[in-house]
Order: C-alpha cells, then sequence, then structure tokens
C-alpha cells in the first residue's frame, strides 16, 4: 500500500493529462473552461479504478456512497484526490 | 460475452439460446437460475446492490463484456386505477430502474474496450398508448428514453445503445391475456401478426453485431407502430 502523498500525487498527475493548466486543490474538474468534459472524467475515473488495483484496493467510483458525495468528489483535484485517499485508507 | 437479464425464461431465454447457437457467449442473469444450463448468476435487477454484485464478479474474473441485452421485465394488463400502489412500484423498479441500473454498472465494463453494444426492451404499447396497459407502458416509456440519451453520453466510447419494441410475442409474459385481446393489439401493428421471438433474437443478433454499428439511440418496433 502507497502513503497518502503518494496517492494524492497519483491523482493530481493523473487529472494532469486531461487539463492544460497547474493543477492545485481547488482546480475545478467540472464546470469552468479549464475543467475536463464527461468522457475525460470517465476516463480518469476507470485509470483511476485501474491503478487503485495495483495500490492493493478498488477505487469505486459507482457506488452509492461514492455517488451521494459525488458533488464535491468531482468538483476539485483536491476532493477526487480525498475521495480516492478515503477510499483506499477504508478499505486497507 | 454478452450479458442477458431474464434469461432463466421468456425472450430472455430465446436470445440466449439463439445467440449460444451462433457461438456467442452469454452470461445470464435471472433471479432464479437453477434451471438456466449455461453461464449464469442469480441476480435481481430491481436490486442495484444485486446488479452490483454481477458487474463486481465480471470484473473480478476478468470477462470480456461486450454486449448486454437488458431483457428482463414485468408486466401488469391492468387499469391505472385497479393497479395497487406495490404492482405499480414493482412494474416501475424492475422494467425502468432494472435497466437503468444494468446499464450504470455493467456499462462502465465495456468503456475500456471502447466497443460494446447495450440493447433495452420496450413495447409496442408505448407507441400505441394501449388501454389497461398504462403503467407497464409508463415504465417502457421511461426505458425509451433513457436509451436515447444513454446513447449520446456512451457514443463517445463507442458503445451503441438501442431499444427493441415488441408487439405481443409468444412468451410467459402474455400469460392471462386472451386471444381477442392479443389480435386486437396485433390488429393495431403495422404488420398485423404476431411475431414469435425468434423474431426478436433475430433483430438482437443483428444489433450486436459489427453490420449495426450505424445504429444507436433508436427504438426498433417489431411488428411495426
Amino acid at each position: 500500500m502507497i502513503s497518502k502523498e503518494e496517492a494524492n500525487e497519483y491523482v493530481f498527475s493523473a487529472i494532469r493529462k486531461y487539463v492544460n493548466c497547474d493543477v492545485t486543490e481547488s482546480t475545478l474538474l467540472l464546470g469552468s473552461d479549464i475543467g475536463i468534459n464527461s468522457m475525460q472524467l470517465v476516463e480518469l475515473c476507470l485509470e483511476l479504478e485501474d491503478k487503485s488495483l495495483v495500490f492493493g484496493f478498488e477505487f469505486d467510483w459507482t457506488s452509492d456512497a461514492a455517488m451521494s458525495r459525488s458533488r464535491s468528489m468531482f468538483r476539485t483535484a483536491g476532493s477526487l484526490a480525498a475521495e480516492f485517499i478515503s477510499q483506499m485508507e477504508t478499505k486497507k | 460475452m454478452i450479458v442477458v437479464t431474464g434469461a432463466s425464461k421468456g425472450l430472455g431465454r430465446a436470445i440466449c439460446e439463439r445467440l449460444i447457437e451462433k457461438n456467442i457467449d452469454v452470461f445470464g442473469l435471472a433471479r432464479n437460475v437453477e434451471d438456466v444450463p449455461f453461464a449464469s448468476m442469480s441476480c435481481d435487477v430491481s436490486s442495484y446492490e444485486s446488479v452490483k454484485e454481477v458487474a463486481q464478479h465480471l470484473k473480478k474474473e476478468g470477462v470480456k463484456v461486450s454486449g448486454l441485452v437488458n431483457a428482463a421485465g414485468i408486466a401488469s394488463m391492468n387499469l391505472a386505477v385497479t393497479t395497487p400502489q406495490s404492482v405499480a412500484q414493482k412494474i416501475i423498479n424492475t422494467n425502468l430502474l432494472g435497466t437503468i441500473y444494468c446499464c450504470q454498472l455493467i456499462a462502465p465494463l465495456m468503456l475500456r474496450k471502447k466497443q460494446g453494444s447495450i440493447i433495452n426492451f420496450s413495447t409496442i404499447a408505448v407507441a400505441l398508448g394501449l388501454k389497461g396497459e398504462s403503467i407497464y407502458a409508463a415504465s417502457k416509456a421511461g426505458v425509451e428514453g433513457f436509451t436515447r440519451s444513454f446513447a449520446r453520453e456512451m457514443a463517445d466510447f463507442n458503445v451503441r445503445v438501442n431499444c427493441i419494441a415488441p408487439g405481443p410475442i409468444d412468451t410467459s409474459l402474455l400469460k392471462g391475456i386472451t386471444p381477442e385481446q392479443i389480435n386486437k393489439i396485433v390488429s393495431q401493428q403495422i404488420i398485423p401478426k404476431q411475431f414469435k421471438p425468434d423474431s426478436v433474437a433475430d433483430l438482437v443478433e443483428l444489433l450486436i453485431d459489427s453490420r449495426s454499428d450505424s445504429l444507436s439511440g433508436q427504438v426498433l418496433h417489431v411488428g411495426g407502430a
């Protein structure tokens, strides 16, 4: 299992592939000019899911629990990284 | 592998048998799979968790899903005002939410490959506005609307989504409907004859094949409406 910091950096690097700007905690993922489109968001989720298996857990972006937090989960780079880390910690 | 819901009987079973006959791998889902003689798993499509279990199983086993046929469905021929709330709820849960859950949870298995075909089921009762089928028709009208929008959402991933809307096909779903009632419905179709499950299986076979790669978001009426 990787550290929280490594997981955080991984999520940010994955997001960077889809946006043409610096990615910070507050970078908006949806609903802004620099945001990623819905197709890219799904691709990002699939990528995070694949990588989570390598990290020893499964990132579940379709669960009821994850969906109920989806507004915040997909709002910013920071919120997505936080959800990824939260699931990693929970499923340890 | 094509995942087929409602695989234990009726149209779903006929579709599975046809695909198997054509050497296409099938994974059947039904509430009771005791008598299902091919790869299958118990699943209640009206339960999100139950469908989720199936999706997780397929993912864990590394099954390459290339298609989904949402054939599970229930019907109740009654006037809306004489239909109990519990029955109305069950029809919506199985026909509409069941289709949505399966699409939500099984489609992601096709997104990675950027290839796939999803076939939902409506009914000719939607197009014809048949008396005594208002709740059933409402659930299936929802499926048609969902199909058209979901097709657009999936288009970027090269996953096609279509809907087959049969007239009264000779299956157990018609149990309790008199021949007179069936004839009355059939007479309203463009081609006024009762089709067999084979005709529906023909369409499924076409829609999962790459020969139909120009079709998505369509509702195909068996018998015409």
